[in-house]
């Protein structure tokens, strides 16, 4: 613990007194340190945690240098990676994913390209005339010449109770022997019911994303702004983790992990669900 | 200025002669874009200045909004949030700089952080490389009859495209690497 402390003083100690190559000119104003010090970008998140650039992030490490996921560089970077100001993660907790990470025998480090890490952007959208939150699960996939950033699912408010399928004696259904009818009976279904949500299978789910297309499309949707976004990580076997931006005074900002979790059998299907079905 | 201009040209171009049949940025060629790039950054960094200026005289302004409007990939936009709402207003980068142009102070100071940190270079769908420099702007505005005095630091992420293009010198053709900035998100900061 005392050891961890020391490195992570250290690094905030060395970053402080790094200055820039800056953008230039004579006048620029001297960083005390807090830039340097804080998590600029993701990208930057991702060097950082798998040791890839200098102390001062001046310089990129690339295989065959000699400090390219340097274990003593990583462990500086990590302890610096953790909201230490709000997030309530224990520091043995803390530990215990560092070690793990820098397991000697298996290290482990983030891939960019490599499924296993979703962004989750909050955004205003205008529906039907009201100012409504709607959440956009994100992922990365290959396309064409590189990659790029698509939807993977829509949460949005107005969608959840659309789809509220009656359970037990409350629920409509279509008599077993409806076939030598004819199905004369999808009356029921489409011109006296509710919830005609009530005459589909049991495995049926509902295709928020498609319905937002749709909404779109039909003109009923109006986007304004993106209000916020933060991104999940399950790339570390046994581990998630969330990754916060935080802009305040002082040397630990930025992107930073802001939620860990130790993950037992089925725990990642669980926040999977959690973070998918937010509906 | 010029100069600089020739000698990155003449870099890039035997730079891209060596290695003219290869898709993948090297280390050593991401070096050099970078280069580039922070000097399409600077120059955007100097103009931000001059047309924020209350010294700059309106045509002069206007000519510089020109040169700066230049340095971007068509359609490019400014997202602007505070400390207050994480939310972005979005403008043209030409209106951007027409509303940073009829600021109402009467002294005007832009000034930068010693600062930068640059991303690697991902490509994107269409064979173009994508990356993201972030830098921090001081402004402070005076207003004498107020006697207001407004400081803020930004940070401001700019979107770089880069590009393989090609030219023809000689009779042969040279194949080079271009940067084009694209959209840049300003964050107020708690600094």
């Amino acid at each position: 613990m005392r050891k961890s402390l020391l490195i992570f003083a250290f690094f905030i100690a060395i970053i402080s007194v790094v200055s820039g190559q800056g953008i230039g000119s004579p006048g620029t104003i001297k960083d005390d340190g807090r830039f340097a010090a804080s998590t600029k970008q993701l990208n930057q998140f991702f060097r950082r945690f798998n040791g890839e650039e200098s102390v001062d992030g001046n310089t990129r490490f690339y295989p065959g240098d000699s400090l390219f996921q340097n274990t003593n560089l990583r462990k500086g970077f990590l302890t610096i990676l953790f909201d230490n100001q709000t997030s309530s993660i224990s520091p043995d907790l803390k530990n215990q994913f560092i070690q793990n990470v820098l397991s000697p025998m298996y290290p482990q480090y983030l891939v960019f390209h490599r499924p296993g890490w979703y962004a989750e952007v909050d955004t205003e959208f205008f529906y039907k005339g009201k100012r409504e939150r709607v959440t956009f699960i994100m992922k990365i996939q290959p396309e064409g010449l590189g990659y790029e950033w698509v939807i993977d699912q829509v949460i949005f408010e107005p969608f959840k109770n659309l789809f509220n399928k009656p359970v037990g004696s409350s629920k409509d259904f279509l008599h077993p022997l409806s076939h030598e009818l004819g199905f004369m009976n999808l009356r029921r279904a489409f011109q006296d019911s509710n919830a005609p949500e009530s005459f589909t299978a049991s495995t049926y789910k509902p295709d928020y994303l498609a319905i937002f297309l749709y909404e779109m499309k039909q003109n009923n949707l109006r986007f304004e702004t993106v209000s916020g976004v933060k991104f999940h990580f399950f790339q570390i076997g046994g581990w998630y983790f969330e990754v916060n931006q935080f802009n305040r005074p002082g040397f630990n900002t930025g992107w930073l992990i802001s939620n860990l979790v130790r993950l037992g059998p089925g725990d990642k299907e669980t926040l999977l669900k959690y973070i998918y079905d937010q509906n | 200025m010029k100069n600089k201009v020739i000698l990155f040209l003449g870099l890039f171009l035997s730079a891209s002669l060596a290695v003219m049949a290869q898709d993948n940025i090297s280390p050593a060629r991401k070096q050099a874009i970078d280069s580039l790039a922070l000097e399409k950054v600077k120059d955007l960094s100097k103009y931000i200045a001059i047309i924020g200026s209350k010294e700059t005289q309106f045509s002069e302004a206007n000519r510089v909004m020109d040169r700066a409007e230049e340095l971007f990939a068509p359609g490019a936009e400014m997202g602007v949030s505070s400390i207050n709402t994480q939310e972005i207003a979005y403008y043209k980068v030409r209106r951007y700089f027409e509303r940073l142009m009829a600021l109402n102070y009467d002294r005007v100071n832009i000034t930068w952080y010693d600062i930068q940190y640059i991303s690697d270079l991902e490509r994107q769908p269409d064979g173009r490389y994508v990356g993201v420099i972030t830098i921090y702007q001081r402004f402070e505005g005076t207003s004498i009859e107020t006697g207001m005095n407004y400081k803020d630091t930004t940070k401001k992420d700019i979107t770089i495209y880069v590009e393989k293009k090609q030219t023809q010198i000689a009779g042969r053709t040279i194949e080079f690497w271009d940067v084009m900035l694209g959209d840049v998100r300003v964050t107020e900061t708690s600094a």
